[in-house]
This record gives C-alpha cells, sequence and structure tokens, in this order.
C-alpha cells in the first residue's frame, strides 16, 4: 500500500518531505545526515533493490541532488509489489562547495560502484566508502566532467585539436 | 576458384593469400558492434568473403574499429594493434572514428582515430549496414591488390609521430615503443 507507506515515512521520520508525483511512485526528500536510516527503514519495508544511484547537478541553486531509486526486488516479500511495481526516490540535497555524503554501502551493498561513479564524475565524497579509486576514465579532469561547469567544447579545443594530424 | 584470377595467383601467391584471409580481430567498441555478429554469421556470412573472426590479436590481421573510441579503449586499440602480426590492415566503421561523430565535443571520445593508428579504410555512416561491410571489404580488396593498403609500412615509417600523439594523450604510455628509433638524429628530426 503506497499511502500505508507514506504515512508511515512521514511518521516515522519528522524531517523528510514525501511526495507522489504518479501512480506507483513516491519521492522522498531526505537530510543528508538521515539518508542511511531512510534507506535502512525503506528496506526493511521491503524496497530491497537499490536500482541506480544518480546525480543531479543544480549550479543555480549551488547545490547537488543525489537520488537514490528503489523498487522491490523480491514480489513475495511485500504487499506493496502486488498491486503494482512501486518506485520509491530518496533525494538528498548537499552543497556544490564540498560535496560530502555518508556512504550506504552498509545498507545496500551495490551501491559500491555507483558511489565510485558519482564520486568520479561528479565529485562528490562518500565517506566511508572502502576505494574511491577511479572507474571510467583515463585522465585527470580538473572539474569532474559531469559537472554542469565543466565546459566540453573548450575542453576538447585544449585537449583534442591541438593534436597534429600524422603527416605521411 | 576463379579461372580468370589464376596468373595473378601464380604472379603473386602470398598477396593474392593475404587477399582472401582476412582474419578480424573480435574488438568490440562502441555501438557498431551491434552489426558485427550478423555479419560473421549466417545471415550475411562474411566467410563468403574469406573474413572469420578470431579471438586474438596474434591470429588476425583486419582489424575493425566499430564505433566511438573513448581514450580507454584507445589505449586497448594502440597495444592491440601492435599485437597484430604484419602485413595488418585496419578499417574504421561509423562515422565516429572519422571525426567525432556526434560525440564531436565529447570529453572522453577521441575525435580523429587516423592521428593515433594508421587506417586503411573507412566506412562512413551511422551506422554502416551489413552490406556497406562488404562493399568496404571488395574496396579493402582492390587496395591490397594495389599495394595501398600499406598502414603497417606507413606505421613503422612514421612511428614517431605516432607515439609522439599517443603520448601527448596519455603522457606514458606504460610499455616501450613497437619500433625503437635506431639514431638520435632521426629522433631529434621526429
Amino acid at each position: 500500500m503506497i499511502s500505508s507507506l507514506k504515512s508511515s515515512l512521514e511518521s516515522t521520520f519528522k524531517d523528510v518531505a514525501v511526495g507522489e508525483p504518479e501512480a506507483g511512485r513516491l519521492s522522498v526528500l531526505a537530510p543528508k545526515d538521515s539518508l542511511p536510516v531512510v534507506l535502512r527503514y525503506l528496506k526493511e519495508n521491503g524496497l530491497d533493490h537499490l536500482a541506480l544511484l544518480s546525480c543531479v547537478d543544480w549550479p543555480e541553486r549551488g547545490k547537488f541532488e543525489v537520488v537514490y531509486v528503489l523498487s522491490c526486488y523480491m514480489p513475495s516479500n511485500t504487499d506493496y509489489a502486488s498491486e503494482q511495481r512501486l518506485h520509491v526516490f530518496v533525494k538528498a540535497e548537499i552543497p556544490r562547495e564540498h560535496p560530502a555524503l555518508q556512504s550506504v554501502i552498509d545498507v545496500f551493498e551495490n551501491a559500491e560502484p555507483y558511489e565510485r561513479e558519482i564520486h568520479e564524475l561528479f565529485g562528490v565524497h562518500f565517506a566511508g566508502h572502502p576505494r574511491l579509486i577511479p572507474l571510467f576514465l583515463e585522465r585527470e579532469y580538473e572539474i569532474p566532467p559531469f559537472r554542469k561547469d565543466f565546459d566540453t567544447r573548450q575542453y576538447v579545443a585544449e585537449t583534442f585539436d591541438p593534436i597534429p594530424p600524422v603527416d605521411e | 576458384m576463379d579461372r580468370n584470377q589464376l596468373a595473378k595467383w601464380l604472379k603473386s601467391p602470398v598477396e593474392m593469400a593475404n587477399k582472401y584471409s582476412l582474419h578480424a580481430v573480435y574488438f568490440c567498441t562502441g555501438c557498431g558492434i551491434i552489426e558485427i555478429p550478423p555479419v560473421i554469421t549466417a545471415r550475411w556470412d562474411a566467410e563468403r568473403f574469406g573474413i572469420k573472426a578470431v579471438a586474438t590479436p596474434r591470429q588476425g590481421n583486419l582489424f575493425m574499429i566499430t564505433g566511438y573510441v573513448s581514450l580507454k579503449t584507445l589505449k586497448a586499440i594502440i597495444r592491440t594493434y601492435e599485437q597484430m602480426p604484419d602485413p595488418k590492415y585496419t578499417v574504421a566503421f561509423g562515422s565516429c572514428p572519422i571525426n567525432g561523430g556526434m560525440y564531436w565535443d565529447s570529453y572522453n571520445t577521441i575525435k580523429h582515430l587516423d592521428k593515433y593508428i594508421p587506417i586503411d579504410g573507412w566506412i562512413a555512416g551511422c551506422m554502416p549496414r551489413p552490406e556497406a561491410v562488404f562493399i568496404g571489404v571488395t574496396h579493402l580488396w582492390t587496395l591490397i591488390d594495389k599495394g595501398k593498403a600499406d598502414g603497417y609500412i606507413r606505421y613503422s615509417k612514421n612511428y614517431a609521430s605516432y607515439r609522439r600523439n599517443q603520448e601527448m594523450l596519455f603522457g606514458d604510455l606504460g610499455w616501450p615503443p613497437l619500433y625503437p628509433s635506431e639514431s638520435p638524429a632521426e629522433e631529434a628530426r621526429a
């Protein structure tokens, strides 16, 4: 039951804002310090699958928005899944300067590569992560390349264009 | 066997054998690799043209780069290319290796592949159809016939320039030069 999950979330945590943007979806805006607790609560209530961990850059507001997408992996362990597939979007806003978060690997083990990816592409630090080493990228970037203020065209003009063609 | 080609076979058997035994390195990069399984299997059957996919670069002589090349992939491509035995032919497949294609302003995709390894043929398109692969192969035959598919010769001749371009991107590549320059004067000239 989506409504029961919504009311239980609101009664358990005083500082989260729960919305229902469309049928079958809940969006939970939580403060960053209570993220692991909220995620653990949701996991114990049947949302046992971390489908995705993403990050959105809002340069005007000076915020990063980290988004955890949860869904029910096993349809049998909860009655939420019996009526329709439920997705819960847990969001937290962190400042753009020195962005840091608590790692949630102890709640969802598969968050490990996602957190590495976000650390690499957005520069968000995840405290408690065992190995925040580069995942995809080969080069060092001054600004992490997925931030909005990373100028890709300028980067291309500075990096790839000066390489001369091989004269035969 | 085509009887008209008998004279060619007798004249230059090695070239003809090279031409009809293209062993493609099964190196997957980018989205174009999705076109390769139908090309080499029953639907289009590249073996009609003498092309087979081989598992390791040490057994192959045709290198198809099938799509955008990220920096990490470029390093692997250079290593793979240097491991292949001569004579070897490279075909860039799709518009991304030509000039970046739709990734022309990407932070992590190289734009002109021929700055880093020599390319014998290009197949334009996004994506090229499997038929285009065979047209490209028959063009490659013509080039081999005329001695113009000489990428591996150009690579050894201009190795200093290629290596310089590779090191401009990666800094230290992590392996020694394939063709160490023989004299310091040659190195200075390059």
